[in-house]
């Protein structure tokens, strides 16, 4: 007789070398999934995982597999933590699956499609609900990790732009575990405090399973509700994560983000004074002209010409003064010479000479008389004669022609 | 003069610039545009140097109270 063993003894004996070895306790384990089939009594998972020329049997038990959070079907590529032993009655071995995700862009978009949008049917990527980024955040608010590059490169940039940034840091871890409900607590948080102008909420770049935290519902909510405008950096190569999409302004790293934050206070300054010149440019310019404008108008001819006039109107005057000076001299020196003279003019129109010579004056009534028809027969008359008076009464009367 | 938001101010200084160099004023308005201006540039550059620069850490402890650290970064 040879030594033999039994079949349960060759699939134990086989299971012992299994269970020895120390990678098999534990490793991550890619491929496809096809088969799969979910036992509804026992609520266990059963599928094949394959790639292009290999398959193998896995199980996930219910306590395991109530912790995936996605949606397992055919074609699925997967990630799964698993063991290996040997499943006795039907002498194959199987992997048991202790966690499971999904791998790579394939199964995380899918995932992520469906939650995007899931999210876009509830508003909170709507664009009428984006704010507007303040031009000059005098305080910034950051959700980040203490200790990431991205609070590094952050934090660099700002104080490069504008050293008098009031930075309020709120610490978050940004992947694994409990890194969503982090998030969204900071953003909450700085929302609650009021101080900061603006949030900046990132990390630096990572697969697309280290930066699920921002394509969680939890921080698009938070976002979304956020009373302070708020831009979302999140590193990565892919096109999009949901924070990005609910954010109000999306920068494709936390150094962007802090540029599109905080602008540059040499390049300000640089505006102000440009402006300051142009203000002094303009109005040295505008009283150029005008001045100009003032210049032309005084050389204009009726100006000088008026002065011209003034002047000559000025010496006609000074002349008439001195004329009538000179006239008052002369009358005051020639004044008894004057005097008669006057006296002869005076003279030679008394008619005393013409009565001299023969003339009388005859009145009526102390009347000069010189017409006939004024006398009647009887009347009084009083002659003159250059050295008499004498009374005379009228005996006839005759009308001559002379 | 009413206290402006910077980006307000800035603005404004921008329209005035654009106002006076267009040369439209009568020169008293003129003058009373680049005095405004003027100031506003003042008060621009007065808000850029107004620095605080504080880092600090926002915090919630267990009671719900809200804590502001300075840290040193």
């Amino acid at each position: 007789m040879k030594d033999f063993i039994t079949v349960s003894e060759l699939n134990e004996y086989i299971n012992s070398l299994l269970s020895e070895d120390l990678f098999l306790r534990s490793f991550w384990l890619k491929g496809e999934i096809s088969g799969f089939r979910l036992y509804q009594q026992s609520g266990h998972l059963y599928f094949n995982l394959k790639d292009k020329d290999s398959s193998v049997n896995c199980v996930m038990f219910k306590s395991r597999a109530r912790k995936v959070n996605f949606q397992l079907e055919d074609g699925m590529e997967v990630l799964l933590r698993a063991s290996v032993s040997v499943f006795a009655r039907q002498g194959r071995y199987q992997v048991y699956v202790e966690e499971m995700q999904p791998y790579g862009l394939g199964g995380l978009y899918l995932q992520l499609e469906k939650l995007k949008r899931e999210l876009d049917a509830k508003g909170y990527f709507n664009a009428e609900k984006k704010q507007a980024i303040p031009e000059m955040p005098s305080c910034v608010g950051i959700v980040t990790s203490q200790d990431g590059a991205a609070l590094r490169d952050i934090l660099k940039v700002i104080r490069q732009r504008n050293r008098g940034i009031r930075i309020l840091l709120v610490h978050s871890t940004v992947q694994g575990e409990g890194a969503a409900r982090e998030l969204a607590e900071g953003i909450r948080l700085l929302n609650e405090h009021a101080e900061a102008e603006l949030i900046i909420i990132g990390r630096g770049g990572g697969s697309l399973e280290d930066l699920m935290a921002f394509n969680s519902e939890e921080v698009v909510k938070a976002i979304y509700e956020s009373n302070i405008p708020l831009i979302s950096a999140v590193g990565h190569e892919v096109d999009f994560s949901l924070s990005d999409l609910a954010a109000d302004l999306r920068a494709a790293t936390p150094t962007q983000a802090a540029q599109m934050a905080v602008p540059d206070i040499a390049s300000l300054k640089e505006e102000i004074i440009k402006s300051r010149q142009g203000l002094e440019r303009a109005i040295s310019r505008k009283i150029q002209y005008n001045s100009e404008l003032l210049d032309r108008i005084m050389m204009r001819k009726v100006w000088k010409e008026s002065r011209a006039m003034l002047a000559q109107r000025e010496d006609i005057l000074q002349e008439l003064i001195r004329s009538l000076l000179r006239a008052i001299k002369d009358k005051q020196k020639g004044k008894e010479q004057g005097l008669s003279l006057l006296a002869s003019s005076l003279d030679a129109l008394s008619p005393l000479k013409t009565m001299q010579r023969g003339y009388a004056l005859v009145r009526k009534d102390s009347y000069l008389l010189k017409d006939g028809d004024a006398v009647e027969i009887g009347d009084e008359l009083q002659l003159s004669l250059w050295n008499a008076e004498l009374e005379v009464e009228v005996k006839t009367k005759e009308r001559v022609k002379r | 003069m009413k206290k402006l938001k910077f980006e307000d101010a800035l603005k404004k200084l921008g329209d005035i610039v654009d106002e006076l160099e267009s040369g439209e004023l009568e020169l008293e308005d003129s003058i009373k545009k680049f005095e405004e201006g003027i100031k506003l540039s003042l008060l621009c550059q007065q808000e850029l140097e107004k620095a605080d620069g504080k880092i600090q850490r926002l915090i919630k402890t267990l009671d719900g109270e809200i804590e502001v650290l300075d840290i040193n970064i």
